[in-house]
């Protein structure tokens, strides 16, 4: 079962009185469970296409159905609470809340969705405990290495149990060993948890990770090539 | 919890520029407490450190014949009837007090003499709050009920050092009485206060019995009465309008005996109001048998009706001597009644009456009240017509309630030929309510001048903001991303705002108080400066409250977060893509 389909997605940008073309056309079905990059080079639309599915920004014309929504037809509000309750962001840069601690970022997304304290603790407890900081919980972003920082990024975004977990880039700020360890857990956490991880990568040696790869450029996908 | 956690996390995050911003709006709520305060204190100062002494809270204005200085009632038991039974009364005075002209040793002065009350004002509590308020530095209170001492008074400092007088020596005074007889009077020093309210430099106290003596008071009359109340704001007016309404003048009647050439008679003798409007009314209404109303009108004019012209054998132009008990004194009073005109058939008010114009009416009346109708006997009572033609016991003025409307009614009062007593029931804050605008136009001077602050701490305000959502943009950013609702993202910076206003008022009230309390501590020495009255005891005076210490942060913290909410909201509306895609 399809968790997202794209048809024929465009994505114009206005630059002064140009505009420039992000995605000219996308057509793309991603399977509920899915472990898939989007891979491609600088400026081909990565990071366009995952912000597109992640309903944080919006198709110029096309189709977007992220878990059976179309989301073209959603104002603020109701795409919001979709982002709260089915989708998960992974930065390249982290994007923790500096003022809260470790327990208290991977919390936060609970905490919007106004479940009780004591629930979002426990469900925050276990992830914590996934990630493997359990002895960081009480250190602020500042005190943790960009490793540390990227697994509390991964228990955040899966606190919720999200359907898709997107993330753009989350090795790109990582030394190769940090990064590969990112990218192990993702994989287990997409076994337990059976959520559906779509991340971009320019990085040849993260593609091993996939289980599907789909390659774009220039705004378009091109034929996805054979896994490795 | 979330957003107000999050709020008070960020707000620590720039400790530098929150304190330095938080301190600004501290100074800024510090001087509006400081000078609402003030304010507030002067008009505290005008009303209950002077105006309750020189008028009361409510005060009951007496005033004979239309004369200004002529504040007197001739029943003294009976003005005190109208304000007995209310619970919210502290204190009723008569407010005795007289210019004169001093003549001191080689120098002469004008001084206001002020009867006090000593059997009633100097108890225990009462002598705290006058040593208080008028602190003596030589002499004592007790004195000036002294028997043995001629007129004992006491005398602010500043007024003794003009006089060039000390304590025990004799001060001559010249002055009118409430008749307008020029008299004069020694007074002994007996006390010596140090005022620095510059009001009460020229106030010289002297037991009232004695004041009301040498302005010519029969000791059952009464000057005007001041009303000491509690909580005067709440109850001044409303207790004013209950004693208005128990001073509703009846009838003025006086139950004599009337002797003619053929015997004596039962008499009443009312007054006929004498204004054109009643004399035309009159003149429809009687017929006369002989004499005219020309004469009649006349200021001794008297009509009799017929048949008691018959029973007395008197007609027009003879002689009826008049005799009736008095309230206050054993004799009889008598008096002899020309007749000028008498009434043959019309509607006469009664065939025992006796009209008189007014003019002369009151002049009987008043110098000598009389007694009711005595034992058994009838009152008067009028129909309707002489209910509207018949003098009153007195005119009872109108209430007001501001003093524009006082002034007016004042102004009315002196345009009109008065011949009763009128009665006036106000309040201090009708008489003085230029003082309560006094305290307005100062708060709304110093609230200009706090906004003008407030404008360019606002904009530091404002400018923080932005700089504060530049710098969080890719934050806010994630946290639209993460699933924060717009509404949340534009509350949480408004939170920020509400809470850093919020710890500065605390701040700015606390520095407020301290300010307060420096500023009280230092000593003026204010002689014959008008900054004096602003004073108390030498030292400012501030005087805060809870509504304008609230109005007082309401107002910043209702600014400041109104300030806040349009960059609050422009936070809210970006859009997650372009704040995530933001770099600082």
């Amino acid at each position: 079962m399809n968790i997202i389909e794209i048809r024929g997605l465009k994505k114009n940008y206005p630059l002064g009185d140009t505009i420039v073309p992000a995605l000219r056309g996308v057509d793309l079905e991603v399977a509920e469970g899915d472990f898939m990059s989007i891979i491609g080079p600088s400026g081909s639309g990565k990071t366009t296409l995952l912000n597109v599915i992640g309903c944080i920004d919006f198709a110029t014309t096309g189709s977007v159905k992220v878990g059976g929504h179309e989301i073209t037809s959603l104002n603020d509000r109701q795409i919001t609470e979709i982002r709260l309750n089915k989708i998960g962001f992974i930065f390249q840069t982290f994007n923790l809340i500096p003022v809260l601690n470790v327990i208290e970022n991977i919390e936060f997304p609970l905490l919007l969705m106004k479940r009780p304290a004591a629930e979002a603790r426990k469900r925050a407890d276990k992830l914590i405990e996934e990630v493997g900081l359990k002895e960081h919980a009480a250190h602020r972003p500042a005190e943790l290495s960009g490793g540390q920082r990227q697994r509390v990024a991964i228990a955040r975004a899966l606190v919720t149990n999200p359907d898709i977990i997107l993330a753009d880039e989350p090795t790109a700020n990582l030394d190769s060993v940090t990064g590969a360890s990112i990218l192990e857990l993702m994989r287990r956490m997409n076994e337990i948890e059976k959520t559906t991880f779509i991340f971009s990568t320019h990085d040849a040696n993260v593609l091993k990770y996939a289980r599907r790869i789909v390659k774009i450029k220039d705004g378009l996908i091109e034929k996805e090539p054979a896994l490795a | 919890m979330l957003l107000i956690r999050l709020s008070l996390r960020n707000l620590l995050r720039q400790k530098r520029r929150n304190i330095m911003l938080g301190s600004a709006m501290a100074i800024g709520v510090c001087i509006l407490v400081v000078a609402n305060s003030f304010s507030h204190g002067i008009s505290d100062i005008l009303f209950n450190k002077i105006m309750r002494y020189v008028t009361g809270h409510v005060a009951i204005r007496f005033n004979e014949k239309g004369g200004v200085m002529r504040e007197i009632f001739r029943d003294r038991a009976r003005a005190f009837e109208a304000v007995k039974g209310e619970p919210v009364i502290e204190d009723a005075d008569e407010a005795v007090g007289m210019f004169a002209r001093a003549i001191g040793n080689g120098r002469s002065d004008n001084i206001i003499l002020v009867g006090v009350d000593t059997k009633k004002t100097i108890g225990k509590k009462a002598l705290r709050e006058v040593e208080e308020s008028f602190r003596l530095v030589e002499g004592k209170w007790k004195d000036v009920e002294s028997a043995e001492i001629e007129n004992p008074v006491i005398i602010s400092a500043e007024k003794a050092h003009y006089l060039n007088v000390k304590m025990n020596d004799i001060v001559r005074v010249r002055f009118r009485n409430m008749f307008g007889q020029d008299q004069a009077a020694r007074l002994t020093i007996v006390g010596i206060m140090k005022n620095d309210n510059i009001f009460m430099q020229p106030v010289v106290f002297l037991e009232l019995p004695r004041e009301k003596e040498l302005l010519g008071y029969r000791p059952y009359e009464t000057a005007s009465l001041s009303l000491k109340i509690k909580d005067p704001q709440k109850n001044a007016a409303a207790l004013a309008d209950r004693i208005h309404a128990r001073l509703k003048p009846g009838i003025a009647a006086i139950y004599a005996s009337a002797a003619g050439r053929d015997g004596r008679k039962p008499v009443v003798l009312l007054g006929f109001k004498s204004d054109e409007e009643s004399k035309k009314r009159i003149s429809g209404i009687l017929k006369l048998s002989s004499g005219s109303f020309e004469k009649a009108f006349r200021k001794d004019g008297v009509i009799i009706p017929v048949p008691l012209a018959r029973s007395l054998g008197v007609n027009v132009g003879d002689k009826v001597a008049i005799r009736y008990d008095r309230k206050f004194e054993k004799t009889p009073k008598e008096a002899s009644l020309q007749v000028s005109a008498v009434c043959g058939s019309g509607d006469y008010p009664a065939q025992d009456v006796v009209l008189l114009n007014d003019s002369g009416f009151y002049d009987l009346y008043y110098d000598d009240l009389p007694a009711g109708p005595g034992p058994g006997a009838k009152a008067y009572a009028a129909d309707a017509t002489w209910s509207a033609l018949a003098a009153p016991e007195w005119v009872l003025l109108k209430r007001t309630y501001n003093t524009d409307d006082y002034k007016k009614k004042y102004q009315e009062i002196a345009r009109n030929k008065w011949k009763g007593t009128t009665i006036d029931v106000s309040t201090m804050y009708e008489t003085a309510s230029d003082i309560l605008k006094l305290e307005s136009v100062l708060n709304i001077i110093t609230i200009s001048a706090v906004l003008i602050l407030f404008f360019i701490i606002l904009l530091g305000v404002v400018n923080t903001l932005r700089m504060t959502i530049k710098e969080r943009t890719r934050e806010i950013g994630t946290v639209r991303a993460i699933g924060m609702q717009r509404r949340d993202v534009r509350d949480m910076f408004l939170l920020e705002t509400f809470f850093l206003t919020l710890f500065s008022s605390f701040t700015g009230l606390i520095m407020g108080f301290i300010s307060m309390r420096l500023l009280s501590l230092i000593t003026f020495h204010p002689v014959d400066n008008p900054l004096g009255m602003l004073l108390v005891n030498g030292h400012l005076y501030f005087l805060p409250t809870f509504t304008g210490i609230a109005g007082s942060m309401l107002l910043i913290m209702g600014i400041a977060v109104v300030t806040a909410w349009f960059p609050a909201r422009r936070a809210a509306n970006l859009s997650p893509a372009q704040a995530l895609g933001h770099f600082t």
